[in-house]
């Protein structure tokens, strides 16, 4: 168990002193390219969408049982 | 507690048809989220757009343009529809139904037209990214349409046989929400593929 503590304190050292081994995506590490920011605009667009579409269906869904429970009963 | 109202039932506040319908828009959104991000990255990705092996075509911008104004104009009509039978007008419910239909099909038919004019062009799925990200992007959006007067001419035979009342149009409701999401896509689309 030890060890095993011993060689992820070595790993998380060695990718401290070396930062660049974290970068997981290739097209990130030359952002300064055209290929590079279209990739980068891209994953952002596609990041964010996820929470346009809960927001949006998740609003719609509380602003109709909002409205249900404002009105008077009949 | 019901005593003499035994047929009243309850409504949710929102009907499973609506919400069916927000679920299906959800996923139709992460679809074109997908084409869009594609989209982005030839385009951001590229410096000179259209790339240089496609200089000399010119997407058809002005007659797009009018193309888009018709989209627009369908939707205020299919939300004119829906209002009809709100206030149960089944009759104006058939003819603004019947001019959103012939709206939808006058869009896909400038669509096709111009498409065979960029094909005789030679931009083609296969010319290069340029042509297949126009094609698919705007090919997928224009099968939305189809689809959509589809519906909305099925819509549009029930509302003549007598099947919708002021107090019973959960098809007018999804129909319009589902014509409403494919006008609203369109300017995006438009602005991004054809102005950008």
């Amino acid at each position: 168990m030890s060890r095993f503590f011993l060689w992820v304190t070595l790993l998380i050292v060695v990718m401290l002193i070396v930062p660049s081994y974290l970068e997981a995506c290739p097209a990130c590490k030359t952002l300064d390219d055209p290929i590079g920011k279209g990739f980068n605009f891209s994953i952002l667009f596609m990041m964010a969408m996820p929470f346009v579409v809960f927001t949006v269906i998740g609003g719609t869904v509380f602003w109709h049982y909002r409205r249900a429970s404002r009105k008077p009963m009949d | 507690m019901a005593q003499n109202n035994v047929d009243v039932r309850e409504r949710p506040p929102l009907s499973n048809a609506r919400l069916a319908i927000l679920v299906l828009l959800g996923a139709e959104t992460m679809l074109f989220s997908g084409l869009i991000g594609a989209f982005l990255v030839f385009r951001v990705g590229n410096v000179t757009w259209p790339p240089p092996s496609h200089i000399g075509i010119e997407l058809p911008r002005v007659v797009t343009g009018i193309n888009t104004a018709l989209l627009l104009i369908s939707g205020y009509t299919m939300f004119q529809a829906w209002r009809a039978i709100q206030k149960n007008k089944v009759k104006q419910l058939r003819n603004w139904l019947l001019i959103t239909g012939g709206l939808g099909l006058l869009f896909l038919g400038i669509q096709g037209s111009e498409w065979v004019q960029l094909i005789r062009k030679g931009l083609t799925l296969q010319s290069g990214v340029y042509g297949g990200i126009f094609y698919v992007l705007i090919g997928c959006h224009a099968l939305h349409v189809l689809s959509a007067v589809i519906w909305l001419f099925t819509v549009l035979g029930m509302a003549m046989a007598g099947r919708f009342s002021a107090e019973r149009y959960t098809g007018v409701d999804t129909c319009t929400i589902y014509w409403i999401f494919v006008v609203a896509l369109w300017p995006i689309l438009y602005v991004l593929v054809y102005l950008s």
